[in-house]
């Protein structure tokens, strides 16, 4: 239990008014439309998205996760955090890509890429799925932070989880995308300057930097400052064979559009960018910073190793961050700390409220039960879509222990499988839809049968998750291949308006000739040589 | 450096060329290096301060090679944006 002087609960209640009022104030604007509820009209300099995208993926559980990995394996554990780099190429290839054809969502663009009924069912798969995948992150994060409240205050879990995400939603239903941006913007500059605050405190407190490296070095454990102390090429705690595939996943991903699951909350701040270069610095810039605080944080955690170095329980270690702010700083710094934690709690809550109900109303409402609706309609839609996620992460959230296993399973079926289709579909003009949704039901069979069947069954050994990955891939793509070039190519107007739209990178070559012969496109000098 | 490009006419920009492909070879080292760098920085390690740096060189190097080019995209595209989200809206409204 931590004890709150009037300083530190004045930080606390000061800074939750700023961030509701802050995005209460942009009622007027969010209400003008779906397009402003949800993109806060497609009118936003880089910055903002980008600041968004850093405020995003700063939850309540980052420092947890990025605390477990760094005190585990140190400096190396930076690489597990280095799936975000995805943004690195995605900035100018696929986010260009999706920001040109101007779809609300990544659900949407499944049909202005595909055609027919395979383009439709995977719209309202991936609609259907993101709902629930919103839902299930707002239950998670909630529940973060009612443990945290738990850890602090003795609160029962369910209070801080209802508490925080109702006080949030008062903004998201009034403002929409606009009121979660402009939160998202105070909140990430708060949340910034004092996760820099607190882990210069914690090196501080660890005897500083020359302190920490000495007496790492005096406990034998001078390669935690190596982030490139590999254990071997396949055997041992951090394999080479296992950072090339982080990297192959991360980097290459980046030509995909899903190939991580933050291309979706990315998708929706691509399309609230003004241009195309917007939408590009806003991803490029956003995920930088979290790169750079990833970083910041790893030191502090160092120092919190030298401080307690024979952690064992995962739990334990995995709050270090948090003990640092909690246990070191001073009273009335204290509650600035809890401050910037909400100010990163309700930068994720809000945007996966908006997010969620994105799909909801353009995906699910709009296109499939109500496609004349008006604007208004499409807002007050809109609004009722973020109560209901709203109600539904407390129900999640309060089933979070039985189903989280399952749903981790989840996840990882998205990483591993749909990673190459994901990449397919945005370079390759010949991948149609019935390749795409074959990927994912074949991907839903093979997980099961890689990480738990075969295994249980003792027909396969355990094998580690970079082998689990390209086997997947592997049998996947033996899967959804041949079903690719059994069925019919996409519709040749469709892909054309597409490419028109878009103008995608890769093998588009039959697409770009006969744009070119409808005169859509200005040929390319040179084009009989080849070319994409 | 005219081996880069850096006056693009709106039908140029909209093709891929070597300034993308060297972003794309360029943005992830920038991350790699922007990491590493900051984390050894701060524990006051000289290849620390030096790898930081080399990240920022490389950051400004590829805003320069492709800033222009993202520049005519954007404005060449603007003018297209309106008619592009009509052709969207029949779509989802089912008017086609």
């Amino acid at each position: 239990m931590v004890h709150f002087a009037f300083l530190d609960w004045f930080w606390v209640i000061a800074f939750i008014i700023l961030m509701t009022v802050c995005g209460i104030l942009f009622y007027k604007l969010g209400k003008r439309s779906m397009a402003d509820f949800f993109l806060a009209g497609r009118g936003l300099p880089w910055w903002l998205p980008a600041t968004s995208v850093y405020a995003t993926h700063t939850a309540t559980d980052t420092p947890i996760w990025v605390s477990g990995v760094v005190y585990q394996y140190g400096l190396r554990g930076l690489w597990y955090t280095f799936f975000s780099a995805w943004c690195a190429i995605s900035a100018f290839a696929s986010t260009r890509i999706f920001r040109r054809s101007l779809a609300y969502t990544q659900a949407e663009w499944q049909t202005l890429r595909f055609s027919g009924l395979g383009a439709e069912l995977l719209r309202g798969w991936i609609a259907g799925w993101q709902v629930f995948m919103n839902m299930f992150v707002l239950g998670w994060v909630g529940m973060a932070m009612g443990k945290l409240c738990n850890y602090l205050f003795g609160w029962p879990q369910w209070v801080a989880l209802v508490l925080f995400s109702t006080i949030c939603a008062v903004y998201v239903l009034a403002a929409g995308y606009w009121g979660v941006v402009m939160s998202d913007f105070q909140q990430g500059v708060i949340a910034f300057l004092v996760i820099v605050i607190v882990s210069f405190w914690g090196i501080s407190v660890a005897g500083g930097p020359h302190g920490i490296v000495s007496k790492l070095g005096a406990m034998g454990q001078s390669w935690r400052l190596n982030p490139f102390a590999f254990s071997g090429l396949t055997g041992g705690d951090f394999p080479l064979v296992w950072f090339l595939t982080m990297l192959v996943i991360a980097v290459i991903g980046g030509f995909g559009m899903g190939t991580s699951i933050d291309w979706y909350p990315e998708a929706q701040r691509i399309q609230s960018a003004k241009t195309v270069r917007d939408a590009s610095y806003s991803i490029w810039s956003g995920t930088a910073l979290i790169v750079i605080r990833n970083s910041i944080w790893a030191v502090a955690i160092l120092g919190f190793f030298v401080l307690y170095p024979n952690i064992q329980e995962t739990a334990q270690y995995e709050m270090a961050w948090y003990r640092i702010g909690f246990e070191y700083l001073p009273v009335g710094m204290v509650g600035l700390f809890f401050a910037a934690i909400v100010a990163i709690h309700l930068s994720t809550i809000s945007a996966h409220l908006n997010l969620g109900a994105s799909y909801a109303t353009r995906d699910l409402y709009h296109h499939y039960f109500k496609p004349k609706a008006t604007e208004k309609e499409l807002v007050w839609v809109g609004r009722v879509s973020t109560l209901i996620l709203l109600i539904g992460s407390f129900i999640y959230g309060s089933m979070m222990k039985e189903i989280t296993q399952w749903l981790i399973f989840a996840l990882w079926i998205m990483a591993a499988g749909i990673w190459l289709p994901s990449i397919l579909q945005v370079v390759w003009w010949r991948f149609n839809s019935w390749g795409y949704l074959s990927s994912w039901i074949a991907n839903l069979g093979l997980s099961w049968l890689v990480v738990w069947v075969l295994p249980e069954f003792r027909l396969i050994p355990d094998l580690p998750d970079y082998l689990q990955f390209w086997i997947m891939m592997v049998l996947g793509a033996l899967i959804y291949l041949p079903i690719t070039f059994l069925t019919k190519p996409e519709d040749m107007d469709r892909l054309v308006k597409y490419y028109v739209m878009s103008r995608p990178l890769g093998w588009w070559k039959p697409v770009r000739l006969e744009a070119e012969r409808r005169g859509l496109v200005v040929p390319e000098a040179g084009a009989a040589k080849g070319g994409n | 450096m005219s081996w880069i490009k850096r006056r693009w006419t709106a039908v140029e920009a909209d093709r891929w060329t070597k300034e993308d492909y060297l972003t794309f070879v360029i943005s992830p080292l920038v991350y790699v290096l922007l990491m590493i760098g900051t984390a050894l920085s701060l524990l006051l390690r000289w290849y620390g301060f030096l790898l930081l740096g080399g990240g920022v060189v490389l950051l400004l190097l590829m805003l320069w090679i492709i800033d222009p080019k993202l520049k005519a995209i954007s404005e060449s595209y603007e003018v297209k944006q309106k008619q592009y989200l009509e052709e969207i809206e029949k779509i989802a409204r089912w008017e086609k």
